[in-house]
């Protein structure tokens, strides 16, 4: 393109060397003099019991240890360690009917793994040896694996303001008939020629981030908490921690340390309140928590489980009339995310295709399941894995080409968006098809997969999906950004925005460079440090380029401004009149005058008179600029992915052959980063749709909370694969950008299940879909194709 | 649950074999030899607890692969997976223990693993020892009383439990040289690429003049141990590998294990794939070996 100069380039990014060397520094690799370890006891006897005793007394005789803390020697305050609620108005909070639900330390267990006690020793031997120590006894309750058994009449209730179990529906108040829905879904169904219908399962998936959950926090001389921090939210995360611990934010320091993958398992606060409980049991001392990965794997959250049932309805031509939804999820022992899931599994669903109507029931139902949250896709998946497989059954139903049909029927410009009321500002999805497709051969490849014969058998499938750059209207979106030059014309941008790997620090700072005009080289990007940065909702939603790079471009636009304000009055030109180029403003058409950019900088910092005149010398006062940053719009990225796999028969095995993805990402910031986010996020589907599930057995003892029995697509898993990048600049974002973060991962999901629908001719409607459930599915049809 | 704290033992580093054998004889089944260690570290850190551990790190004679047409293999107690690999030798006269190398784990973990530490495991899912069953051959065991073999046919006595005395160290393991016409295979499934075998199959048939003279056929994860198929061999036995033949393997292989449901699998899936398995692992074996 050449009309930017480090916007679109590949630029070295900011945390990769560091990460290769070994050098980046991870909360666990922290070590402070006087450092002590906390160790957390768990119930992993029982998914539902109550503690009838408690024992703590051998435990504190043990060598090293300095306190045993049970659920009364901390604080008794109930909170949410989810931040939704602190994304929506107080208003909206009590429509949405958020609770807090959650303790420290608890004598009513409700999931396996949930936290009854802990010590403080000298070393993490002692404190493991001695959390050994602890007896508990226990009164076994009935446990509730799913919806359906927790919301029998006769289930004990989870908790008194949410009868039935039913953590969450969409509130009337903001939904009527708690759906959202527009049409009249009943009637157009008389209108369908055709209708397809089933119940799906989606699974409990984990976001496997490299790094376990691990911890510090300090309650310091000044009466200052401390606290040592991957979070991906560091600045609603102070905020908990504040009302939690009843400080001022002022007293509460989140020091962000290198994020080792998040993912959404760091979306609001995991065992940052246990921690600092510890902390506060013992002042002036620092307390480490580590996490083993089977503790950090049920105590952060996970993709949201549960049944989903969809009906489709289509006329002959193919109109898609009607469209009624169900997700019903296994949110879980505690409230955490329930509101917001459950909502956006259904608004995925209403901003893809035109239906003359459409009806969504969004509920979540407390279980003896670990919690569920945020995870990539944020309800993305589950709905690509339903309605995509609908999609797909109706065109094979009416006849027609699951692509041609998409192209014709999905929405775009000028349609209502994934929120009614807000439309979409672009979309490039027909472009993202059509290339796909070609790269892949889908017309060939279609026609030539419906005559085979033989135990191996291929297909080709499509899937679609539209997402989201902040959530913006729906919840808070605001970043607050300051750029600060300094006397040698470098310049350091000072925000709270989260780099959980995904490269938004080196995106930030192309946007910063591109907009002052300074070379990349001359940015540096200072975050982690809450005392310092304004606010900023946290790495969630596809935001971090979209809102954070809003804010940065309008910082660096206003301290661009005043170097240009301070070169017209030293030139003595009209702002209008000036360019800059290699860091020296210049006059138009005049090549004499100009001023670097660097005598500004430096006079404004080094300012003195001349002692001749007595005036000033340039003009003073270090430049400065700020943002505090809303976005106009959410602009909403569009994906295909198109997917060819093997389907073994005899088996039930299947190969995925090759992955074509193709996103309409605005413009790509660093094209390297963007294909890094479409490859993990690639894997993440893959591994949804084929092998990932968390599961329980019939007492709600998790079977595989440690990737010894939890499958994820490795290296050698993984096809062949293309990322098509289009670029079709979105009018709101930074430079055009969109985010990108997030819908990698959600067309593979349908797509693949496509794929094998095509290859086989059946769906598979539980996913993961192992060749256990393909090989029983091939059997019970009897003869294939 | 597992723990981020390893437990207490004495990590005891002998210099020769005689000291080997003689700790073992001091400490017995207070003790455990640390191999690769890949499985023992694992274990310590469940619900294995010894006072002694045992490492052969830097005892000398152990550590030789050794080839000799006349004599067969011989594979030492320090030669690991990735050594299995890198041996001609191997590849050309034991396909079947070169493929379970290949697919076993990864480059990390065959550097480490051996072959003997996956035998004396006697886990059902046992890549190189289902291979190792296949093409037959002994366990080399000593203690300060002497030496004796153990046929592979025998080793295994139930999950976990080898045939092997808390005293011996086992020294290595044998193979006899390969028969004129001998071919074998190895195969397995997994849920992931990278994963313990959720079922798996190896054969050693020794062809003549078209028909199988003799067969060996083992299956892992369809029992508590690893297990021959007699009832396959024997239609194998005498027998021209046609299609028919493989249809009736297909359909004997079934009454022939006895698999569970488990973590990696269903004992319905097992059921149903094992045949299918087996016709595979003999026609890779016809193929030139299968080493492509
Ligand atoms: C991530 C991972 C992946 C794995 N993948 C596979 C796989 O794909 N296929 C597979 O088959 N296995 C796999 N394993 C299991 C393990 O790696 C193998 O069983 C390996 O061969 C064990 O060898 P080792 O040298 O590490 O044994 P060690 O752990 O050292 O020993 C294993 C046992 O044998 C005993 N022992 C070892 N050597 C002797 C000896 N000379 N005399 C007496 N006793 C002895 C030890 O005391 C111990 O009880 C995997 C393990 C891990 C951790």
């Amino acid at each position: 393109m050449g009309e930017f100069e480090v916007v679109g380039k590949k630029v070295e990014r900011v945390d990769v060397r560091a990460k290769v060397t070994g050098g980046a520094l991870y909360a666990a690799d922290v070590q402070m003099a006087g450092m002590l370890y906390g160790k957390i006891v768990r119930c992993y006897d029982y998914a539902h019991a109550k503690v009838t005793g408690l024992d703590l007394t051998e435990a504190a005789k043990c060598k090293g240890v300095i306190r045993v803390l049970g659920p009364d020697d901390v604080t008794r305050k109930e909170y949410n360690a989810s931040v939704l609620d602190m994304m929506v108005s107080t208003d909206m909070r009590g429509v949405l009917g958020d609770i807090d639900d959650q303790n420290i330390f608890t004598d009513h267990v409700k999931h396996y793994g949930d936290a009854i006690a802990a010590i403080i020793a000298t070393s993490e031997e002692a404190a493991e040896r001695a959390a050994e120590k602890v007896r508990v006894s226990y009164e076994e309750l009935p446990v509730y694996l799913t919806a359906e058994a927790s919301k029998q009449p006769d289930a004990l209730q989870f908790r008194p303001e949410k009868p039935g179990n039913l953590a969450f529906q969409l509130p009337e108040m903001a939904f009527p008939d708690n759906c959202y829905a527009w049409g009249d879904v009943d009637k157009s169904f008389e209108d369908a020629d055709i209708i397809v219908e089933d119940t799906f399962y989606v699974p409990k998936q984990k976001q496997c981030q490299m790094e376990p959950g691990s911890y510090i926090a300090l309650y310091d001389d000044q009466g200052r908490l401390n606290c040592w921090t991957s979070t991906q939210m560091p600045k609603l995360v102070q905020k908990k921690l504040a009302n939690l611990f009843e400080l001022p934010m002022t007293r509460v320091k989140i020091n962000q340390t290198v994020i080792g993958g998040g993912f959404g398992a760091r979306l609001g606060m995991v065992l940052e309140p246990e921690t600092c409980a510890l902390a506060m049991a013992v002042p002036g001392r620092p307390v480490k928590l580590l996490s083993t990965r089977e503790e950090d794997w049920v105590t952060s959250p996970s993709r949201h489980p549960g049944k989903y049932w969809m009906r489709m309805g289509f006329k002959k031509d193919g109109t898609p009339v009607a469209c009624d939804a169900r997700f019903e999820n296994y949110k879980g022992a505690y409230y955490v995310d329930a509101s917001g899931t459950a909502f956006t599994t259904g608004a995925w669903l209403g901003g893809m295709y035109k239906f003359d109507s459409l009806r969504y029931h969004g509920e979540s139902y407390y279980t003896n399941q670990s919690i569920c949250g945020a995870f990539r896709g944020y309800g993305n998946p589950q709905t690509n894995f339903v309605m995509e497989q609908l999609i797909d059954r109706g065109c094979a139903e009416l006849g027609v080409d699951p692509i041609e049909w998409r192209k014709k029927w999905h929405k775009t410009v000028g349609d209502d968006g994934w929120c009614m009321g807000v439309p979409y500002n672009s979309c490039a999805l027909d472009e993202c098809l059509d290339r796909a497709a070609e790269a892949i051969g889908w017309a060939e490849k279609r026609e030539k997969y419906k005559h085979q014969t033989g135990t191996v058998r291929r297909g080709i499938g499509v899937a679609v999906m539209n997402h989201t750059s902040g959530a913006m209207p729906m919840l808070l979106e605001h970043t607050v950004c300051d750029v600060l030059l300094h006397q040698d014309a470098t310049a350091t941008l000072n925000l709270a925005c989260s780099d959980m790997g995904q490269g938004s620090h080196t995106t930030l700072r192309q946007v910063a460079a591109e907009t002052l005009g300074f070379p990349y080289e001359d940015i540096h990007i200072a975050t982690g440090n809450s005392d310092a940065a304004g606010f900023d909702i946290g790495a969630h939603a596809s935001r971090t380029l979209y809102v954070g790079g809003g804010a940065v471009k309008q910082a660096c636009e206003d301290a661009r401004r005043q170097l240009f304000e301070r070169a017209a009055l030293e030139l003595e030109e009209s702002v209008d009149n000036l360019y800059m180029e290699d860091k020296i403003i210049h006059v138009k058409g005049a090549s004499n005058k100009s001023i670097s950019v660097e005598t500004i900088t430096d006079q404004g910092v080094n300012n003195f008179m001349n002692p001749e005149t007595g005036e000033r010398i340039g003009q003073p006062g270090q430049i400065q600029g700020y943002a505090s940053f809303f976005p106009p719009h959410n602009a909403p990225p569009f994906g295909t992915t198109i997917a060819e796999v093997e389907v073994d028969t005899e088996t039930g095995e299947v190969r995925v052959l090759e992955l074509v993805n193709a996103h309409d990402v605005g413009k790509a910031i660093h094209p390297g980063v963007v294909e890094g986010q479409l490859d993990g996020g690639a894997q993440q589907g893959l591994g949804m749709v084929l092998t990932e599930e968390t599961y329980y057995d019939d007492k709600g003892i998790c079977q595989n909370n440690s990737f010894t029995d939890y499958k994820m697509f490795g290296p050698s898993d993984m096809p062949k694969m293309t990322n098509i990048l289009v670029e079709n600049a979105d009018p709101t974002g930074p430079f055009g950008a969109k985010g990108v973060g997030e819908a990698g991962l959600v067309p593979p999901v349908g797509a693949t299940a496509n794929a094998i629908f095509n290859a086989i001719g059946i769906q598979i409607l539980e996913a993961p879909i192992t060749p256990e459930k393909v090989l029983r599915a091939i059997e019970e049809k009897g003869d294939i194709i | 649950m597992t723990s981020r704290v390893m437990r207490d033992f004495d990590l005891l580093l002998p210099e020769s074999v005689a000291e080997v054998v003689d700790l073992l004889t001091r400490h017995k089944n207070n003790a455990a030899i640390l191999a690769g260690g890949t499985d023992l570290l694992i274990a310590l850190k469940f619900d294995y607890a010894v006072d002694n551990v045992i490492s052969l790190a830097l005892v000398p004679g152990l550590a030789e692969l050794t080839f000799d047409p006349e004599k067969g293999l011989v594979i030492g107690a320090r030669v690991t997976i990735a050594d299995i690999l890198k041996s001609p030798e191997v590849r050309e006269n034991y396909p079947a223990l070169w493929q379970a190398a290949k697919v076993f784990a990864t480059p990390q973990l065959r550097n480490t693993a051996t072959v003997l530490g996956n035998v004396l495991r006697a886990s059902p899912a046992g890549d190189c020892s289902l291979a190792l069953l296949a093409l037959g051959g002994s366990v080399l065991l000593k203690n300060s009383r002497g030496e004796r073999e153990v046929d592979i046919d025998n080793f295994w006595i139930s999950y976990g439990v080898t045939a092997r005395q808390d005293d011996e160290l086992a020294m290595a393991f044998k193979i006899p040289p390969p028969a004129a016409g001998q071919k074998s295979a190895f195969r397995r499934m997994t849920r992931t690429t990278e994963d313990l075998s959720k079922i798996s199959a190896a054969v050693s048939l020794q062809m003549g003049g078209g028909t199988c003279q003799t067969a060996r056929v083992a299956m892992g994860c369809v029992g508590p141990t690893l297990v021959r198929l007699p009832g396959v061999e024997k239609i194998l036995e005498g027998a021209e590998i046609s299609p028919e033949v493989l249809q009736e393997i297909v359909a004997a292989t079934a009454a022939e294990i006895n698999p569970i449901d488990d973590k990696r699998s269903s004992a319905e899936y097992r059921l149903k794939v094992a045949g299918v398995l087996v016709k595979r692992v003999i026609g890779q074996a016809l193929d030139n070996g299968g080493n492509n």
